[in-house]
Order: C-alpha cells, then sequence, then structure tokens
C-alpha cells in the first residue's frame, strides 16, 4: 500500500470509526443492561451488587443505565421485541404496570437458590422484591424540640407554615395520601378523606415539592421542618450534616416494595437471572444493610443489625408487625384520577 | 461581464440534501407520529378521533394551565427586557475594557448548566436565603418572606436565566446603528431622551424582537426552572406533559396537549414575527 494522502486519511477514519462505534469491530452480545434508580440506588448499586454480578457471573460485562421506574416503561416500551434494557427495577405502581403491559417475564422462581427465604411480602413471583422503601415522618431537630409520633402531628398548629409533602407524581406522595385516606375512614378506593385532610393542613404548607428529591433541598433550605420523607434519603441529608430526624409514625411507616424484573425478550436471560440472584442474595443484602447504604434487606437469612436495628425494626417479624403494604393494584386504577384533582385543588 | 456573474440565489440544492434529510428524519418524522399518537382516543391505541382534544379544549382547568404557561412567557419577556435594555445599552456605550467585562457578565450565565443557575436562585429566594437574611438584617421584615413557590419568584429565576437570549440580540441590533445618527439627532435640536426614543429605540426594534422571541420560547418552556421554583403546587404546560406521558403513561393526551401548546406557540411567534415586520417598516420609514 502506498503512503498517500488519501491512504493515510482511509485508515484514520476506519480507525475512528471503529472506536466510535465497536460493535462495528467486535460482533459480540451486548452486555448486560440494568436499569437502576438514580442518585444512591445507583451508587450503592456499583458498589455492593455489581461486584457480587461479577463474581457470581464469571466477570460477565454488565452497564448501569440509571432512570426512573416510567422512563424504563417507556424505553422497554418502544422496542418490545428488542429491549435496550435487561433488568429492570420498579416501585409497585409502575411494576403492576410493566405487567400489566406484558414486559416482564416470570421470575424462575424454582430455579432460584435465595426466593423461598424472602419475607412473604417480597415473594413476587413476576419479579421478587430485594429491597424496600421505607416512608415515615422525617423533621429537624434543631426547629421541633419533641419528636412527631403520628403523622396527625403533621396538623399541628406550631407547624404552621414548615411543612412539606409531595405532588401525587411520585410514589412517595400517592402512598402518602392513601395512608391519610386509611387514617381518616377511607382506603385505597376511598381517597376523599385524604383530599379533605390535605385541604385542611393547606394553611400548614411551606411547600408541595415536584419530587421527593426537592425535599431533601427544602430542609437543606430550611424551607421546611416536617415532612412525610423517604428513610434511605434522610440518611443521605444527615451524612451531610443537615439536621433532620426520621421517625416511625404509630399508625406504622409506610413501604414500598421495589421489585426486580427480568425484561421480556432480553438477550440476557441467563445473566439477568444471574444479577437478581446476587440481589437477593444473604451477602449483598447484609452488606446493603450496613452504612453508608441502610436498604433494609428483604431475606429472612439477614440478620437486622445497626443503624436499621435502631430506627426500624430488630427483626423481620416487626417489619411485619410496623410496615404497611399497600395495594397498589387498587391505587393504579384510580391514580390518574386522583392526580388530576390534586392538580386542580391544590393549588395556591 | 455582469452576465456572467453567477446568480448566488440559485446555488444547487443538491448541497442542502443531507440536511433536508436529517430534518425529515429527526425532525418532521417524530412530529408526524406525534399527531397521530394525538388522534388516538384511547391509551391502547386503535381508535382514532378528536377525543384527547375536546378533553383539553373542553377543560377550563387545562385551558388554564395553558393561560398561566403563555401568561408567564410574557411577564418573563417584559421583566427581561426592562432590564436586559439597559445592559446593551450600557454595553454600546462603554470604552473597550468594560465591554468585555459586560459581555463576560452576559455571557456567564450561558456557561453554567441551567440546573445549577436555578440552585442559586433557590438559595437566595429561600426562608434562609439572601434576600430574606438581608431584609431581616435591616430590620424590615420579622418573619421571613416566602418567595420561593410563588409566581414572582419563577418570573424572576427565569428573567435572570433567560437574559442573555434578551441582551445578545440587542447588543447586535444597537452596534449597527451608525453613532453618527445620534450626533445629528442632538446638532437638529433634540434632547437624548428625546433622540432615544425617535432614533434609538426605533432603529433597534429588529433586536428587541427577536430578543422577545427567544425569551419567550425559552421561558414558556423551561421545565426545570418552573418546577424547581414553582414546586409542585404550580403546574404549567411542561410539567403537564410530562406527567401525563411519564406517570401516568397516558400518551394520545400527553402527545395531544404537546400539539396544543405547539400550536399556541406558534402563533405567539407569528404575532412576534408580524410585529418584527412592523418595526422593520418602521426603522426604514
Amino acid at each position: 500500500m502506498l503512503l498517500t494522502r488519501r491512504n493515510l486519511m482511509q485508515t484514520a477514519l476506519t480507525l475512528g470509526a471503529m472506536h466510535a462505534f465497536p460493535g462495528l469491530t467486535w460482533a459480540q452480545a451486548r452486555p448486560l443492561v440494568f436499569a437502576t434508580f438514580t442518585g444512591s440506588w445507583e451508587e450503592a448499586h456499583k458498589a455492593v451488587l455489581v461486584p457480587a454480578f461479577r463474581k457470581a457471573a464469571d466477570n460477565a460485562n454488565i452497564v448501569l443505565d440509571p432512570m426512573l421506574s416510567v422512563d424504563q416503561i417507556a424505553k422497554v416500551n418502544a422496542a418490545k421485541s428488542n429491549p435496550p434494557i435487561d433488568v429492570m427495577l420498579h416501585d409497585p405502581g409502575p411494576a403492576l404496570q410493566a405487567i400489566a403491559q406484558d414486559l416482564v417475564e416470570p421470575y424462575p422462581v424454582e430455579k432460584s437458590a435465595y426466593y423461598k427465604d424472602l419475607i412473604p411480602a417480597a415473594q413476587v413471583p413476576m419479579g421478587p422484591s430485594p429491597f424496600f422503601q421505607v416512608v415515615g415522618i422525617t423533621y429537624n431537630p434543631e426547629t421541633v424540640k419533641t419528636p412527631p409520633t403520628s403523622w396527625a402531628d403533621l396538623w399541628k398548629p406550631e407547624f404552621k407554615g414548615r411543612v412539606g409533602i409531595t405532588n401525587l407524581n411520585s410514589t412517595l406522595g400517592t402512598g402518602f395520601m392513601v395512608e391519610l385516606a386509611k387514617m381518616h375512614g377511607g382506603s385505597e378506593a376511598n381517597i376523599d378523606p385524604a383530599f379533605k385532610a390535605i385541604e385542611a393542613l393547606r394553611p400548614s404548607l411551606a411547600a408541595v415539592a415536584a419530587n421527593p428529591g426537592q425535599l431533601a433541598t427544602l430542609f437543606q433550605q430550611g424551607q421546611i421542618d416536617i415532612s412525610p420523607g423517604n428513610f434511605n434519603a434522610i440518611q443521605i441529608l444527615k451524612a451531610r450534616g443537615v439536621p433532620v430526624e426520621f421517625v416511625i409514625p404509630k399508625e406504622g411507616a409506610i413501604a414500598f416494595k421495589t421489585t426486580i424484573h427480568i425484561v421480556k425478550n432480553s438477550p440476557n436471560k441467563e445473566l439477568a437471572f444471574k444479577l437478581i440472584e446476587a440481589a437477593l442474595s444473604p451477602e449483598v443484602q447484609a452488606t446493603l444493610m450496613e452504612e453508608p447504604y441502610l436498604i433494609v434487606p428483604t431475606n429472612t437469612k439477614v440478620a437486622i443489625k445497626g443503624e436499621l436495628a435502631k430506627t426500624l425494626a430488630k427483626d423481620h417479624a416487626e417489619i411485619a408487625k410496623k410496615f404497611v403494604f399497600q395495594d397498589w393494584a387498587k391505587i393504579n386504577e384510580q391514580r390518574a384520577a386522583w392526580i388530576e384533582r390534586f392538580n386542580r385543588e391544590i393549588r395556591v | 461581464m455582469a452576465a456572467t456573474l453567477r446568480d448566488v440565489t440559485t446555488y444547487d440544492l443538491k448541497l442542502a440534501a443531507p440536511l433536508a434529510a436529517g430534518f425529515v428524519l429527526f425532525f418532521v418524522t417524530p412530529l408526524v407520529i406525534l399527531l397521530a399518537l394525538s388522534f388516538q382516543t384511547d391509551q391502547q391505541g386503535g381508535h382514532y378521533g378528536l377525543t384527547q382534544y375536546v378533553n383539553f379544549l373542553g377543560d377550563s382547568f387545562s385551558l388554564g394551565v395553558l393561560g398561566s404557561t403563555l401568561w408567564l412567557g410574557v411577564k418573563v419577556t417584559v421583566l427581561t427586557l426592562l432590564l436586559g435594555y439597559p445592559v446593551a445599552w450600557l454595553h454600546q456605550r462603554s470604552p473597550g475594557w468594560a465591554r468585555g467585562l459586560i459581555m463576560l457578565l452576559v455571557l456567564l450565565p450561558l456557561l453554567t448548566s441551567v440546573v445549577v443557575r436555578t440552585f442559586a436562585w433557590v438559595v437566595i429566594l429561600g426562608r434562609q436565603g439572601i434576600v430574606n437574611a438581608t431584609l431581616a438584617w435591616l430590620g424590615l421584615i420579622d418573619t421571613p418572606l416566602k418567595l420561593l413557590y410563588t409566581d414572582g419568584g419563577v418570573v424572576v429565576a427565569l428573567a435572570q436565566v433567560q437574559m442573555p437570549l434578551m441582551v445578545l440580540p440587542i447588543i447586535t441590533a444597537l452596534s449597527r446603528i451608525d453613532p453618527n445618527l445620534a450626533d445629528a439627532s442632538s446638532v437638529l435640536g433634540a434632547g437624548h431622551w428625546r433622540t432615544f426614543r425617535k432614533v434609538i429605540l426605533p432603529l433597534s426594534l429588529p433586536g428587541i424582537v427577536a430578543g422577545c422571541l427567544l425569551t419567550y420560547a425559552a421561558a414558556i418552556t423551561a421545565f426545570i426552572t418552573q418546577s424547581l421554583i414553582g414546586g409542585g403546587q404550580m403546574l404549567f404546560m411542561p410539567m403537564y406533559i410530562y406527567q401525563q406521558a411519564s406517570t401516568l403513561q397516558n400518551w394520545p393526551f400527553a402527545a395531544a396537549i404537546s400539539i396544543v401548546f405547539l400550536v399556541s406557540v406558534l402563533v405567539v411567534v407569528s404575532i412576534f414575527n408580524a410585529l418584527g415586520r412592523l418595526s422593520r417598516g418602521y426603522a426604514n420609514a
């Protein structure tokens, strides 16, 4: 080959193209794509779950693609026959949507080594639950001298203009509304009492956050002193030195199952199974239970210790007693109407 | 000789083909799909009709969201113009070194992420923010004012975030004005104010129109600033679309309100454009 300018150009361009599109040169199967949540979840999964998976799966390639549940559904829905994601992570509401839209595979329960060790609430055949999210009352201990004990404390006159909530776009906001309804004689099917309660709370509201992440900012800014909040989100704030505490109200903590699913038509089903097994394993769950992650384990073989035992529950029996799981199939039936109603009624 | 000169307006259209193809593929096609989606009558698809549009246009709440979004744009644009014009004017009247400094200050926000800029406003407007702290220190207020999560807060934050879009076109317009015109005006006996009103302002109108157009479009579609400063209580069109599309997975309705929003914005843009044409006539008269 002559060393002409044209030849040189061609070689350079080809090499460049190979670099830009590695698929061109190495025609191999794509790595396992795991759609996790953003923020602390991604950090925890990168640090603990991914290494455990690599060890179990012979160093197989894995890519984390952090995004919201609803965006995962949209992405898989857009390419059902060749999904760009292999493993999805869902809050209870979106999980049911994903199942209803036929986007996920049943979990191969009989092959699983850990499924039978999960607490009953976590045994979901369409995708088991390796983690919980726990929602209780969060407050600023510097301004709130007596720790709150009940959801009803949010209505106390001394918190006028100091209370924060989130709107119903989030699982947190919707779950809180359902809990309010239950407190006032309603249920997943009858949300009216919750709207009445929120109406009464309006003079106390300092802010309606657009998402749970915004609640954290509100605490940092001193904009709110008390709000329903996610246990894990509070730990992150605390670690940053923000004065904030978490308590389980006497009505019980609202718990959301976070389920993990194999995507239908995934080309990496075997690896997806291995990743989910790793997430269910006592080793991974025990590590995720420790600082700084403090994620509630669902595997009964893991003994609850440390900060979790102190703030949430000593063992799985207490979890069953103190945690309230809501009926998201019922909630989903009317969620759109509730969001619409919240939009209309809770405006400034 | 003149006959051999090539007419610059008749270049081969083939040169534009790659760009045109790109536009068709990445802009026109999605828009057509969006339009088709908006005519689906239910979430599962299959049936087509005007249901989604009837739902939106027959609902005072939805129309209210559209109205408040378009009105928000007007408020932001007016504020940006009132604050931005003097900055552009100052830039035009300053010596060289100061011009560079002003330009840097105008461009600096563009180099920062809009998320960071918006969070800065959260810090400024918060209960313990700079504004409230200063007012309390001066003894003007006892309890902090509510600035965050208010209409005013959103307008101010958006005005700052979009400021470069207003200032840059006006600077361009002002720099095109022959400085001799102002001298001529004062020689003929006009004061500073009259010179500004009769000469400078009309000649800078094209820049103002362009600036307003950019600011308006950016303000009404600013999802991040609207939701971070406005909070979950204030609903504007971008959040409404997001809520329907993402949280509720109601794509047909989301598509329909996107189309309604798009059309409303196009109407506003054409009004601005008509004003722009008028202003050109005015400036040349």
